[in-house]
């Protein structure tokens, strides 16, 4: 099942339309708040406009946009893959505790990169080689994972929250850093600063490189590349080892910026995989519209505990949770389908199959 | 009879095994659950070298490890059914004393937990299935469930205030149970709706849709519906005569034979819908072939929102039976039934008969994970991990056919051409022009 | 003579199929060559042999002028040893290229983009696309063929005719010699392919090796020095396109006497059935596909539509039954505006409708026959009550299809996949004639079906309309349309252009009709535009 009977198409303009609503209304809300700043948009102007805010924004982005990053890759190749959440989890468990482990925090990134990948091969292996539904084989890399890290966090630590570790220090750049609200930019992580050039080379990749090109033209007609000499496999390979790669740094990132991999429940990855298959759809598959919408549902989560904290709006946090998922689908609803690459969720054959 | 023939016969049974379709999907669950269980060993045996004994639980090749994976097994499979084996009774070593351990009774209470768990997964497994075989990945069974506990719970707690008694139970039951399925299927109607005419994909909607009924859920039992008395996220508990009486097992045991029993009907009465009447036909045929559906005149949009509302209602039912007979409220951190309920229609082949079995199966793996958690040291998240397996596994079928085909020797070599001398076409294929 | 590709003795199975041989293939240096044969013949699984997607079971494969030069066809003589191919990389750097009949194009992408897939010229060690470069490198190309194609275009805006030609490039990009064409003409208007045969002549010119495959005998003597015809996966023989005659080379490729005549038998047209009126309807990609449409078809009438594939007949067809919204226009169903009934009520009615992809829509291939009988009827008595349905009823239904039709199953409960697909077509036929229908839509009913069942159907179509039944059939098969209709509409770009009488009007007219031009002035062809001119539909044997 699951031919991932998806939407052609999509209503340019209908959807451009709805951008332009969208902004007129920022528009309106922005000019309000600066005409009367005692008002609540003029308040909640001001709460948004700090460099408190914009980092918070930024490192909330930085597993979402890693993760998004990777899951272009592969969708583009044709090869859905559900289970991003599943590589931040394994990642951000096994880079706390190779952390823990060796003492140096790089190492732990690398190594809670390499399980992801890892992990992702093995989600590779599964839909190319034994034609696995890209769906359900998602489901269980996620599924494996949430029982995998807190299972290996409670052999090791004693219970699903690991030890605390070195986190990764900010990289301040003098000067720029004291330009207001932005300087947040030049005041952040490592992994921050990372987020962008990945974005930018995922980018570069795909739309200026013969690989991003066959990556494009394996999601949309397999049987185009392979005849014209290109193995699709081994495209969609690599796609999603990229993909494995990337949300690993997503995942290791988000841990090792607290210290600590906490495991109960949904873990502290928390559907941040799931927001990350969002954002990139709401992108359209491109890796700076991944990044903006990324932006946008992190500062959603951002500015929604500060106005908490401002006592300006007392919406519950549960229910502001909620706001990119009702987005999402409400998106969906109006202006339908995001065009997914011709091929995507198909398993492909090449030569012999009759 | 010579060899050769022996060999023939054996091949030819080996071919029909790994080509007859029914049969290998039964054979194919049950090869993806031996190799979790197998992968389960080795990640035992590997947690037991990361973690420190003092003494080895057991050992392999002069290896040391501190979690023996037999024991665990037996406590995850046995403890779930209460512990039945007599100690005595190892036929292998030629021991034969009574099989069942003396003052063992099936109506256990740790059975009861067991049974209970294989109630609720019967529900989830069921919605899944019915929406898989109209063709729609319904991942949202989690959130239908959320919802149908949340409404039943709150309704039923809104109403019991009007009746009492005997009265009450005869009244209130069926009513949370049709408001769970109300709730639910409407829930489940949504996503429906939104593949059938805004052409949605229903993978990523149901998968919103599950984060929005958690959070509103969590929403409404901590803030208008909480219990005031209680430091959890909760609503008030239901009186007694609200919840489902429990018959054979103690009333602790949050379990009744008669939920059982409607779940088992349920699978009775979703196999008859699916194979003997026309909704059921419609549903089979948009589940493998759509446009062939449309061509014979099935309304694909109707049978969408159909099947979605009826896959969600039985989910809903399912969130009802845990609120009216384990929970006897509603609280946060519902357990993930819903996606255990994939799991549980994937092993099943997404048939509702194979459902009640693969139900049983993680009913166990649920209730001996508690008797893992309390007599080892083994994390219960390895039945987390042995769920993905299981997932993982059935979802490449091609894998063990390749297994399978290694036995097999291609047989069927220059055996040409159909009947009428035409060419043996394959699938959606078509022949070679 | 020089030889460009030798195939020596290519036997290729399939499990339970054998779809070559011991074919042997000679091809001469700069000769178009026509691989001619029936659907199913071996034509396709031949040339992927050559262009390495099948490994052959036995046999070699020589593709290399130097190595071939002696001559001599015995393999053992040549200097070089056989070829192996295991990839269409091996092939296309031997100088084979193979342009499909399905275009393998990524949509999305520009000409250029498209052109250079694969082998794209790359700068900065490698890190980037050189694009400036692909692109100088594709307008050279275009300017040495004489081929007329935007580099920037994006494919999904050009025509089929210059996506053909795109594919055309990417092979000559690739350093091609030999370019295989699979069924090339296909999806082209006839002035299209007039283009392509002329771009043929261009690249034969140039020194380039052609082989296209082909069911259509005149295209193969048009274009082709020399024509190979398979049959049943065996070689008949290689003859040069000027020695032979439409009747040898038909004899070769049935492998008898083609009987072409259709008996068919006057009738008296009755009431109008079906009456659609001025219908316009839209493609999956909201493009208009048909434009305007009015026809009316009466009982013990056959009513064929003719044109190129691709014209709008599929659309106005999916209008008629129901399976697509027109967007302008009604349709009216014995004496019932039916424009808005959906698809089960047109069922109930008594519209049969045997659709063109019988994989797709017709028969649900994981069912078996029993379960495929039921398909339209799974709501209706006798074979449903009130919901259930009526399983017993169902099988003895599949039963009498069988037997009446002359479906012969593997074997019992198989499932329709397990088909070939004449008994597929029989099923399928037999079930919807067995609605008992006032109106059969039947379109391409004869496609990929063996000649037997062909006539079979035939002889089914006319019963019906000897019946007093009204029938629309859609084909693009000409013989087919122009034999068995009373009156004959030509579809060309969503419009039809004109309804004459098949047996009055020619092949080259309808061509002319096809190409979206009118009949010229003294034609001695009937326009029978007007619905309701002749009250007795034209009788007797009809070529």
């Amino acid at each position: 099942m699951s031919n991932a009977t998806l939407e052609r198409t999509s209503d340019l303009s209908t959807r451009r339309l709805a951008g332009i609503a969208a902004l007129v209304a920022a528009a309106v809300f922005v000019l309000w708040g600066l005409v009367a700043p005692a008002s609540t948009p003029g308040r909640i102007l001001r709460v948004m406009f700090t460099k408190s805010a914009l980092s918070a924004t930024l490192r909330l982005s930085v597993p979402i946009a890693f993760a998004a990053l990777g899951g272009i890759f592969a969708e583009k190749s044709g090869v859905i893959n559900i289970g991003l959440e599943g590589l931040l989890i394994i990642s951000a468990f096994t880079g706390v505790y190779a952390t823990d482990v060796t003492g140096d925090i790089w190492l732990g990134l690398l190594i809670g990169v390499v399980s992801s990948v890892l992990l992702a091969a093995l989600f590779a292996v599964v839909c190319i080689e034994f034609r696995a539904d890209q769906i359900i084989a998602g489901l269980a890399v996620w599924l494996i994972a949430l029982g995998l890290a807190p299972f290996a966090s409670q052999v090791i630590y004693g219970g699903p929250n690991t030890a605390s570790v070195e986190t990764f220090n900010t990289i301040t750049i003098p000067g720029l850093a004291g330009i207001p609200f932005f300087g947040a930019l030049f005041d952040a992580s490592p992994m921050v600063y990372l987020m962008f050039v990945a974005t930018v080379a995922s980018w570069y990749t795909l739309n200026r490189t013969s690989f991003g090109r066959w990556v494009i033209a394996s999601g949309e007609n397999p049987k185009a590349l392979d005849t014209a000499g290109v193995d699709v496999t081994r495209v969609r390979y690599a796609a999603v080892l990229i993909s494995g790669l990337l949300a690993g740094i997503g995942g290791a990132a988000l841990s090792l910026s607290l210290g600590q991999f906490v495991g109960n429940g949904q873990t502290m990855v928390n559907g941040k995989g799931f927001i990350a298959i969002v954002a990139y759809l709401f992108g359209n598959y491109n890796p700076v519209g991944a990044l903006l919408s990324t932006f946008l549902f992190a500062g959603l989560d951002a500015l929604q505990l500060r106005l908490q904290a401002a006592a300006i709006i007392a919406v519950p946090q549960s229910l502001v949770r909620t706001i990119p998922y009702v987005a999402v689908i409400v998106v969906l609803a109006l202006f339908g389908k995001t065009r997914l690459p011709e091929a995507a969720g198909e398993h492909y054959e090449s030569g012999e199959d009759r | 009879m010579s060899a050769g023939d022996w060999r023939d016969r054996g091949r030819s049974a080996l071919e029909r095994l790994v080509r007859a379709s029914a049969f290998e999907r039964v054979l194919i669950s049950t090869a993806a659950l031996v190799l979790s269980m197998f992968v389960g060993v080795l990640i035992i045996l590997a947690a037991g070298r990361m973690t420190t004994c003092t003494t080895a639980a057991t050992t392999f090749f002069g290896v040391g490890f501190c979690y023996d994976p037999f024991a665990i097994y037996d406590s995850l499979f046995l403890g779930a059914l209460g512990d039945p084996i007599n100690p005595l009774f190892k036929p292998l070593q030629g021991e034969f004393a009574a099989p069942f351990r003396r003052g063992w009774t099936p109506l256990n209470s740790q059975m009861a937990v067991t049974l209970r768990e294989t109630t609720i997964l019967i529900f989830t497994g069921l919605g899944v299935a019915i929406a898989f075989r109209a063709g729609i990945f319904n991942i949202g069974m989690q959130g239908q469930l959320v919802v149908g506990a949340l409404a039943t719970a709150l309704t039923v707690l809104w109403t019991s205030s009007l009746v009492s008694g005997l009265v009450g139970t005869l009244v209130l039951i069926p009513f949370g149970l049709a408001v769970g399925a109300l709730a639910g299927g409407l829930f489940g109607a949504i996503p429906g709706a939104l593949k059938a005419y805004a052409d949605a994909n229903e993978v990523i909607t149901t998968i919103m849709l599950n984060f929005v009924a958690t959070s509103v859920a969590l929403f409404l039992v901590a803030n208008p519906f909480k219990d005031p008395e209680s430091p959890a996220n909760e609503t008030v508990g239901l009186p007694d005569f609200a919840t489902i009486p429990s018959v054979l097992y103690e009333p602790r045991d949050n379990f009744s034979i008669i939920a059982l029993g409607i779940a088992l009907a349920l699978v009775g009465a979703s196999y008859y819908l699916l194979e003997h009447t026309s909704f059921g036909y419609d549903i089979r045929t948009s589940g493998i072939q759509p446009e062939a559906a449309e061509y014979g005149g099935v309304d694909a949009a109707r049978t969408i929102v159909s099947s979605m509302t009826l896959s969600g209602a039985i989910g809903g039912v399912g969130g009802a039976m845990y609120v009216l007979m384990i929970l006897g409220n509603y609280q946060t951190g519902v357990p993930s039934y819903g996606f255990d309920g994939i799991t549980v229609s994937i092993l099943a082949g997404n048939n509702p008969l194979g459902v009640g079995f693969a139900a049983l199966l993680f009913g166990v793996l649920k209730s001996g994970s508690i008797i893992v958690d309390v007599s080892t040291d083994v994390p219960p998240q390895l039945v987390g991990v042995l769920r993905g397996l299981i997932i993982l596994f059935v979802a490449m079928p091609e894998f063990f056919r390749m297994i399978g085909a290694k036995f097999v020797i291609e047989s069927d070599e220059g055996q040409a051409v159909a009947t009428d001398g035409g060419v043996v076409e394959d699938n959606g294929g078509g022949s070679d022009e | 003579m020089e030889p460009a590709v030798h195939l020596d003795g290519i036997t290729k199975r399939f499990p339970g199929v054998v779809a070559n041989d011991d074919v042997d293939l000679l091809v001469e240096r700069g000769s178009v060559h026509a691989l001619l044969g029936e659907n199913g013949a071996g034509k396709t699984t031949l040339m992927n042999v050559l262009y390495g997607l099948y490994e052959p079971t036995e046999g070699d494969v020589y593709v290399d002028g130097d190595g071939l030069a002696d001559g001599d066809d015995s393999p053992h003589r040549y200097a070089q040893p056989p070829k192996r191919f295991d990839s269409p990389a091996d092939a296309i750097d031997a100088g084979v290229g193979m342009i499909h009949q399905h275009f393998m194009l990524v949509d999305p992408m520009s000409v250029t983009e498209n052109i250079t897939l694969g082998n794209e010229p790359r700068k900065w060690g490698g890190l980037a696309v050189d694009s400036a470069r692909s692109r100088d490198e594709v307008v050279d190309l275009c300017d040495r063929y004489g081929f007329d194609v935007d580099p920037d275009a994006a494919i999904e805006d050009v025509s089929v005719g210059v996506q053909q030609r795109v594919e055309i490039l990417k092979a000559l990009y690739r350093g091609a010699d030999i370019l295989i064409l699979d069924e090339p003409t296909a999806v082209l208007t006839p002035q299209e392919v007039e283009d392509l045969f002329a771009v043929f002549e261009e690249l034969t010119a140039q020194g380039k090796t052609i082989i296209f495959i082909s069911h259509k005998l005149g295209e193969a003597m048009h274009a082709a020095d020399d024509i190979t015809v398979l049959r049943d996966g065996k070689n008949v023989g290689t003859v040069a396109a000027d020695d032979v005659t439409r009747e040898q080379l038909a004899e070769m490729m049935v492998g008898r006497e083609v009987l072409e005549t259709v008996d068919k038998p006057p009738v008296e047209r009755g009431e109008s059935v079906l009456t659609v009126d001025h219908v316009s309807a839209t493609d999956e990609r909201g493009v208009e596909a048909v434009s305007d449409v009015s026809f009316t078809v009466h009982e013990g009438e056959v009513f064929g539509i003719a044109g190129v594939d691709g014209n709008g007949q599929s659309e106005l067809i999916e209008a008629i039954t129901g399976l697509r919204k027109p967007t302008a226009g009604s349709v009216a169903f014995q004496r019932d505006d039916i424009t808005n009934w959906p698809r089960q009520r047109r069922i109930d009615e008594g519209m049969a409708y045997i659709p063109e992809d019988r994989h797709e829509r017709g028969l649900v291939m994981d069912f078996d026959l029993t379960e495929n009988g039921l398909l339209g009827s799974q709501h209706t008595p006798p074979f449903a009550e009130s919901g259930r349905i009526e399983w017993d009823r169902a099988r003895t239904h599949a039963q009498d299809i069988i037997d009446e039709y002359d479906v012969r199953p593997p074997n019992r409960d198989a499932k329709a996949s397990s088909f070939s697909g004449g008994n597929q077509q029989k099923f399928i036929v037999g079930r919807e004639f067995e609605r008992d229908p006032s109106l059969v839509v039947a379109t391409h009913p004869t496609r990929g079906v063996d000649i037997g069942s062909t006539e079979f159907i035939h002889d089914r179509l006319l019963d019906l309309r000897s019946n007093g039944k009204a029938v629309l059939l859609v084909s693009s098969k000409l013989e087919e349309v122009q034999g068995l209709s009373d009156r004959l509409a030509v579809m060309h770009d969503g419009e039809i252009m004109d309804v004459v009488d098949p047996e009055t009007v020619t092949e080259e007219e309808i061509g002319l009709l096809m190409a979206g031009e009118q009949l010229p002035e003294d034609s001695a062809a009937r326009s029978l535009t007007e619905a309701g001119d002749r009250s007795v539909a034209a009788g007797g044997e009809s070529q």
